[in-house]
């Protein structure tokens, strides 16, 4: 289980390194080959551990390898160790399936970029990131893995770097990521001086003994990091700016598996979460809010790859409530089928843009239904799923959370179980408004100008790449239906061996679950309908009142906000402090050192007078001056 | 009876060394100060002796007054009239520091010797018959000393080479002057 | 020992340095300058050596010796420059040769 587990992370990374070392050694498309074939490598291997972990008993399938100590001060040991267990391994086969099918579609997609090496090697280098923060076993290597995220996600953002646009966009996620990070790190340090470790093992069982105070400290900081990573209010002003970069890294990035980290880490460390209930239920509130918060500004965004941007920041809300309420495993199964699905819709958004040589504009788009066959059938697919339509994946796993959040009780799980069918509703509006605006009505001019579909809808490893995700789409749910069976949760169980029977603290019961799914069924459906008498006939817009429509378009004046805030503060010290200190103080002490020096030696020169006798005598009145201290002095 | 010759042999050496040390530096015509210091080089010898010194003695007639002096003989005929340079010259506030200089050096010269040195100059040593003679200092050369008397050797190889570069005719200079010579002639031919 | 005492060889000697310092500091002539140096030198030789009487140790004397040596190569280097000088019809005037004026 171990050996294909460290085999799995350090493919990717050889990937990487080959792709580095060889340069242009290699072909482009072979570039593409050994990044995928690198993440496939990394899939079997995952499978393999998968099959391993299957073969042993429930309570047995917890493995750490330490590959050596990294780390000694004092008392404090960090070594270079993974965590194989059936959350890790969950999402190892998530990240390096859905990434090797994304890696793969990229070789069609970048085929005529000419700096396609440099991605290829960033995405197994994001791969390889991914895994180190999935499987690492103490909360160091889980840093490195977070901060190696968070890196690749800003090359690959800034990956078209003759744009300034997502250069600024890349600088404003890895900023973002950062003030998060900070938090994150704080939580470390207390952890260290309260418990003395940061083995996983080692923390969670002293989890119980740590003080409210600073379980709740600690708690907030590992909030702060998951907020940051996931996009979730307030630090997600960078997803929908994001955007800039490529399809493929908007698919595998910011839609499948680095977004996802926060939840990950929430149910990763659910006994300190569990410390502090008060931050766990904050966790929740947060998923809640940017659920709606991104339902509500997903209303009016023109841009095909923002409307799905902020849909995925909204069906992260439901992750977040689902682990703030304690239903682990719901949060990773809709983790496991918000994956499939959402890579399915970016990527098929990717054919389309990539049919319309680069327009993402909706306004431009329309009646692609009959130009494009093949992709409107994915895309209705993923939609349905990401509405929550039966049978489809996102069916069981969006009403699964909603459930649970009702079976949680209380004011918060009343407040969470109605955010959550709102959302549904909004979900239903949002989608079928894409996918009306895009694919019904009559081609605009602008299409007809721009598609090329002479060599059908796109290259195979495109089409090929989104039909696999297209099918596991539907029935990824299969895995686990609410009630009446549940593989999956009994999988994740055992993780971090608790005194509880089972992992998730609420269960819902089977009428809650029938009584919840026939709600959001119909708010969906109720969304595509409304979807439909708005946008259905071809009409473009919505005429709505004005002050609200800016709201929404400015996304609530967040950025607005945060500029004021932070930047602009910020960037004023920064002037004053370069006129300041910069120029007279730093740059003018080297400058007058060099001036004081020249004056020095221009005065001194003046001794210079090149008469031999004068030199002589100043030599021997020297001499005589000196003779005359010692004489003196003795 | 001794001793009263010594103090004849000193006065005279001595004179004759403060004599010829005033005339070096006094005459106008350079060749005239060469052999004054020949002189000088000749009474120190007398000196020298007088203090037991008798290799350092034979090394100075030798070396200074046999080959150095021989050496600055060589230039000044060589030179010849472009020698003649006038006393001073320069700033007068030059002239007036240097002799306060030169007798504040004496002055202090005087005062370590009488005043600081108390009684204890007049303490002298026994010396054995061997005191000052070749063996006893070829054998600090090569014991005690042998690091100054390599160094020594050094230094004189490094004047030797300088001596040479210094003298040697810059025949690229030369060669160069005779083209340019030749090219002109040349061209003046043609014209 | 007969004859006068050390303090009388060191009065020589320091009038002759004197003298010889007198010489460096106000001729103009290089070649007069080098000859002063040389007394100067000698001066410092005979203190050197009356020294070494005095103290019946003969390392003054070898000092004396590598002193000899060492102005032997010094006036070697100078009457070379003096030389060159001439040859390029330089005025041999210690004032006029002021090339390294800073």
């Amino acid at each position: 289980m171990v050996a294909p587990a460290w085999i799995c992370l350090l493919a990717p990374l050889a990937g990487a390194l080959a792709i580095t070392l060889l340069g242009r050694r290699i072909s482009r498309r072979l570039a593409g080959l050994l990044s995928t074939g690198s993440v496939a490598v990394a899939f079997a291997a995952a499978l393999l551990s998968f099959l391993a972990a299957l073969g042993r008993d429930p309570d047995d399938r917890e493995a750490t390898s330490t590959a050596w100590t990294w780390l000694s001060a004092g008392d404090l040991e960090i070594g270079l160790s993974i965590l194989v267990d059936p959350l890790s391994l969950v999402m190892m086969l998530v990240v390096t399936g859905v990434g090797a099918l994304i890696v793969a579609y990229s070789i069609g997609y970048m085929h005529d970029d000419p700096e396609e090496r440099r991605f290829f090697a960033y995405m197994a280098l994001f791969v390889f990131s991914m895994l180190t923060l999935v499987l690492a076993g103490n909360f160091l290597i889980l840093l490195v893995g977070w901060g190696l995220v968070g890196l690749a996600s800003y090359l690959l953002i800034g990956f078209h770097h003759e744009r300034t646009s997502a250069v600024a966009a890349a600088k404003k996620a890895f900023i973002m990521n950062a003030v998060g990070d900070a938090a994150f790190v704080l939580a470390f340090f207390l952890l260290i001086v309260e418990t003395g470790t940061l083995d996983y093992a080692g923390v969670f069982g002293r989890a119980d003994e740590l003080s409210g105070t600073v379980a709740t400290l600690v708690a907030l900081g590992l909030l702060g990091g998951a907020v940051a990573k996931s996009a979730q209010i307030p630090l997600h002003t960078w997803l929908p700016d994001a955007m800039e970069g490529p399809t493929p890294v908007s698919a595998l990035i910011h839609a499948a598996t680095m977004v996802t980290a926060g939840v990950y880490l929430v149910a990763r460390m659910h006994p300190l979460f569990e410390a502090a209930p008060s931050v766990q239920d904050l966790t929740a509130i947060l998923g809640a809010v940017t659920l709606l918060f991104a339902g509500l500004v997903a209303l009016v965004q023109t841009d095909i790859k923002r409307v799905i941007a902020y849909s995925t920041m909204s069906q992260i809300g439901y992750m977040f409530v689902a682990v703030g309420i304690g239903a682990y495993g719901n949060g990773m199964f809709h983790l496991m089928t918000h994956a499939f699905f959402k890579a399915l819709l970016f990527l098929a958004a990717g054919i389309v843009i990539h049919a319309l040589l680069g327009e993402q504009d909706m306004r431009q788009m329309g009646g692609l239904r009959r130009l494009l066959p093949r992709t409107w059938v994915f895309m209705l697919v993923g939609a349905l799923a990401l509405a929550g339509m039966p049978p489809l994946s996102g069916f069981f796993s969006k009403d699964a959370i909603i459930a649970s959040s009702l079976a949680a009780g209380g004011g918060l799980g009343y407040f969470l179980f109605a955010a959550g069918l709102a959302g549904a509703l909004l979900t239903g509006i949002y989608t079928f408004r894409l996918i009306f605006i895009v694919f019904g009505g009559e081609p605009s001019p602008s299409v007809r100008e721009r598609l090329h579909t002479e060599h059908g809808e796109g290259p195979v490893s495109m089409t090929a790449t989104v039909a696999v995700l297209g099918v596991l789409a539907v029935v990824g749910g299969a895995v686990q239906i609410a009630g009446i069976w549940h593989p999956f949760a009994d999988f994740l169980d055992p993780i971090v061996a608790l005194e509880r029977e089972h992992l998730a603290l609420v269960e819902p019961s089977v009428t809650e679950d029938w009584v919840t799914s026939a709600l959001a069924v119909g708010l969906g459906l109720a969304g595509i309908g409304i979807a439909w008498r708005l946008y259905g006939a071809g009409r473009r817009e919505v005429a709505a009142p004005r002050a609200v429509r800016h709201a929404l378009e400015h996304k609530l004046y967040f950025d607005e906000l945060y500029n004021g805030l932070f930047y602009w503060p910020a960037s004023g010290i920064a002037r004053a402090f370069r006129s300041l200190v910069e120029g007279p103080l730093i740059g003018g002490s080297v400058t007058g050192v060099s001036s004081g020096a020249r004056g020095l030696g221009r005065g001194v020169g003046h001794a210079q007078t090149g008469y031999l006798r004068t030199y002589a005598l100043a030599i021997a009145a020297g001499v005589a001056v000196l003779a005359l201290v010692f004489v003196s002095v003795r | 009876m001794a001793n009263f010759v010594v103090w004849v042999v000193w006065l005279a050496a001595g004179l004759a060394c403060l004599g010829s040390g005033v005339a070096v530096v006094s005459f106008t015509n350079p060749f005239f100060s060469a052999l004054a210091l020949i002189a000088n080089l000749g009474s120190l010898a007398v000196l020298y002796l007088l203090l037991a010194a008798e290799f350092v003695a034979a090394a100075q007639v030798l070396v200074y007054a046999g080959a150095v002096m021989v050496m600055f003989l060589f230039v000044i005929a060589y030179l010849g009239g472009q020698a003649d340079a006038p006393w001073a010259g320069g700033p007068t506030w030059q002239r007036w520091a240097a002799v306060i200089a030169a007798g504040a050096l004496l002055l202090e010269i005087v005062m370590v010797i009488g005043f600081k040195a108390g009684g204890r100059l007049s303490d002298e040593a026994d010396i054995t018959e061997a005191f000052g003679s070749p063996a006893q200092l070829g054998r600090l050369f090569l014991t005690d000393h042998l690091l100054a008397f390599e160094i020594t050797s050094f230094v004189l190889l490094i004047a030797a080479i300088g001596g040479v570069i210094l003298g040697a005719h810059s025949r690229r200079a030369d060669q160069v002057k005779e083209v340019e010579a030749l090219q002109r002639a040349q061209e003046a031919a043609r014209v | 020992m007969r004859g006068p005492d050390v303090t009388w060889y060191l009065a020589v000697a320091g009038v002759l340095f004197a003298t010889g310092s007198l010489g460096v500091l106000l001729r103009r002539s290089p070649l007069i300058v080098l000859l002063s140096l040389e007394i100067m030198l000698n001066g410092a030789n005979l203190a050197l050596i009356a020294f070494a009487r005095q103290q019946g140790d003969a390392e003054g004397q070898i000092f004396a010796l590598a002193v000899m040596a060492v102005a032997a190569s010094e006036v070697v280097v100078g009457l070379g420059l003096i030389v060159a000088l001439a040859r390029r019809n330089v005025a041999l005037d210690v004032d006029k040769l002021t090339t390294l004026r800073g």
